[in-house]
């Protein structure tokens, strides 16, 4: 009985060839940049669709002094808050307009004034106008309403939501540019290991060229490496950045639209419902970046390899 | 078959001297050929274009009936390359593979059923001599060893070509003349043989037509004109 002899080898020998390690730690730390920029592009997007969405179309009034009867010319009483109600029925159909009542304004104000009884003080009344989307009130209502009732203060959250959108926006750029860079980058360092591999197996390479072995075969053997390596690097990249990840989701908690249940603590510990807030585009996006290095290295290797190949006939 | 017509080979830039020099000459399906001529003449270099490492800077090319153009389809080259069996002067080896990984990889490139392929290589190691070194990497085999397992790699696969380069230098008498004999042997059942050799006693043994080379040219085309 012969002994079978080692397998299907062609004596490129890439696991030496290639400078295993060194791509493999470098795809690591882009895949870990890459996961964080992802997240932050992640963010910055629900940010951006937030106030885009909901938060713009609020808007809250003020009513100093609202049970005042408002001096009017024939004298009916009505008082200030209601004069300022009756005014907003002229808003666009749909939008909807809510005083707060005592509890709800207390519960709003507890966090400066505590739970003390604050009949005693002089608050204003507060209106919540919910606009329908893809309406908005005119320029003048603030005038409007202050020609009619003195005093009346409307806060625009859009102007805000203006603002924050656009400084989200900028964000998922430079989130954006952020994965571009990464993705440059190794590009250019499975080029480099690429080239070493080339240079060391030049002589095996060209033995092998002679034998008959194609360019597919030769870059593919190149490409099969130097992707595994990438996909570890990438996969490794990606959980190392899960901690910081889930440590900054849950910082990030209170402003998301689905808040945590232990958000004072520091520390997670109910790992499953952190994991249930990750956003789900953010999760596909993880999970695809494995791959999305593995192809990097893939691609690039094969137009390198061919590329090389050329100089043969 | 080969078939060259007026074809000259320049290594690199186009104004430099050929390295080969209008060579016209053919050699029939299942021919044998000696390749003499003294040392630097071009022999190494005739065969690497005859085995599609270089292509003809000018002039035409057949090789085992194909016309190869410097235009040629690299799949095409691979396809013929495939058909070809070439022993180095040099060897040519994979160091770090054993003698049988070697030897199996030009059956291993055409993808042949594994089990196939361990008992055709335990066959040729095993006419070749070196049935007990199949598991030696070749780094560590001596220079006739290495020769024996650079023959073994160049016919294994049953080319319709043979090119040799000094495929005996490394080797004991009695292992040269039986090299030989299958030489004859393969070109008596088709196979076009080409042999490059210095060694005189040799060609006396085995009195076939021969190629001379001088500088380059062709002084003696082995009498069968294209
Ligand atoms: N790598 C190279 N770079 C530049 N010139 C080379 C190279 N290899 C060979 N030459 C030159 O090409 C010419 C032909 O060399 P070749 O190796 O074909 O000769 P040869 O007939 O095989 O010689 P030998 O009998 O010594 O093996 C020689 O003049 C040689 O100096
Ligand atoms: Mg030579």
């Amino acid at each position: 009985m012969t002994r079978p002899f080692s397998g299907r080898k062609d004596g490129l020998s890439l696991s030496e060839a290639l400078p295993d390690r060194s791509l493999f730690m470098l795809v690591a730390m882009m895949g870990f940049l890459a996961a964080l920029a992802l997240a932050g592009a992640s963010g910055a997007r629900a940010l951006s669709a937030r106030w885009s969405g909901g938060a713009a179309q609020l808007l809250t009034i003020q009513v100093p002094e609202a049970d005042t009867p408002l001096p009017t010319p024939n004298d009916t009483s009505t008082t200030r808050v209601q004069a300022v109600l009756a005014d907003l029925a002229s808003l666009p159909d749909g939008a909807q307009v809510h005083r707060l009542t005592p509890p709800e304004l207390a519960r709003l104000l507890e966090p400066w004034l505590g739970e003390t009884d604050n009949t005693a003080l002089p608050l204003p009344a507060i209106i919540r106008v919910r606009l329908p989307p893809d309406t908005s009130v005119p320029d003048t209502l603030e005038q409007a309403l202050n020609a009619h009732v003195p005093g009346t203060i409307v806060e625009h959250n859009a102007r805000w939501g203006e603002r924050l959108r656009a400084l989200a926006n900028s964000l998922l750029a430079c989130a954006g540019l952020a994965l571009l860079s990464v993705g440059g980058i190794a590009t250019m360092i499975t080029g480099l290991a690429t080239r070493t591999g080339l240079a060391t197996r030049k002589d095996i390479i060209k033995t092998l060229h002679g034998l008959g072995a194609s360019d597919s075969y030769i870059a593919g053997r190149f490409a099969w490496r130097t992707a595994t390596l990438g996909f570890g690097g990438g996969l490794s990249g990606t959980l190392a950045a899960c901690l910081p990840l889930l440590l900054l989701l849950q910082m990030a908690a209170p402003f998301a639209s689905t808040p945590l249940a232990t958000t004072e603590r520091l520390l997670p510990v109910d790992w499953q419902a952190l994991a249930n807030t990750i956003p789900s585009d953010m999760a596909l996006a993880l999970a695809l970046l494995p791959f999305v290095a593995a192809f990097i290295c893939w691609f690039t290797t094969q137009v390198m390899v061919r590329l090389w190949l050329l100089r043969l006939p | 078959m080969i078939h060259l017509d007026n074809v000259s080979w320049r290594r690199g830039k186009k104004d430099s001297a050929p390295v080969l020099a209008h060579l016209s000459f053919m050699v029939p399906q299942g021919g044998f050929r000696w390749l003499l001529g003294p040392s630097g003449a071009g022999k190494s270099s005739l065969l690497s274009l005859l085995h599609l490492e270089n292509l003809p800077t000018d002039g035409q090319m057949t090789i085992l009936g194909k016309t190869v153009t410097q235009e040629e389809k690299r799949a095409a080259l691979v396809r013929l390359r495939q058909r070809i069996g070439m022993v180095h002067q040099d060897y040519q080896l994979m160091p770090d593979l054993s003698v049988a990984d070697n030897v199996a990889l030009p059956l291993r490139l055409q993808n042949r059923p594994e089990d196939e392929i361990q008992d055709e290589v335990h066959a040729i190691l095993k006419w070749v001599g070196l049935g007990s070194r199949t598991d030696v990497p070749a780094n560590r085999l001596s220079g006739g060893e290495q020769q024996r397992t650079a023959i073994a790699r160049a016919i294994i696969h049953r080319p319709g070509l043979i090119l040799a380069d000094e495929p005996t230098n490394a080797l004991e008498e009695s292992q040269s003349c039986r090299l030989l004999d299958m030489f004859a042997e393969l070109s008596a059942m088709g196979t076009t043989v080409v042999v490059a050799t210095h060694n005189e006693s040799l060609v006396r043994r085995l009195e076939r037509p021969f190629l001379f080379l001088e500088h380059g040219r062709l002084v003696d085309d082995g009498g069968e004109q294209p």
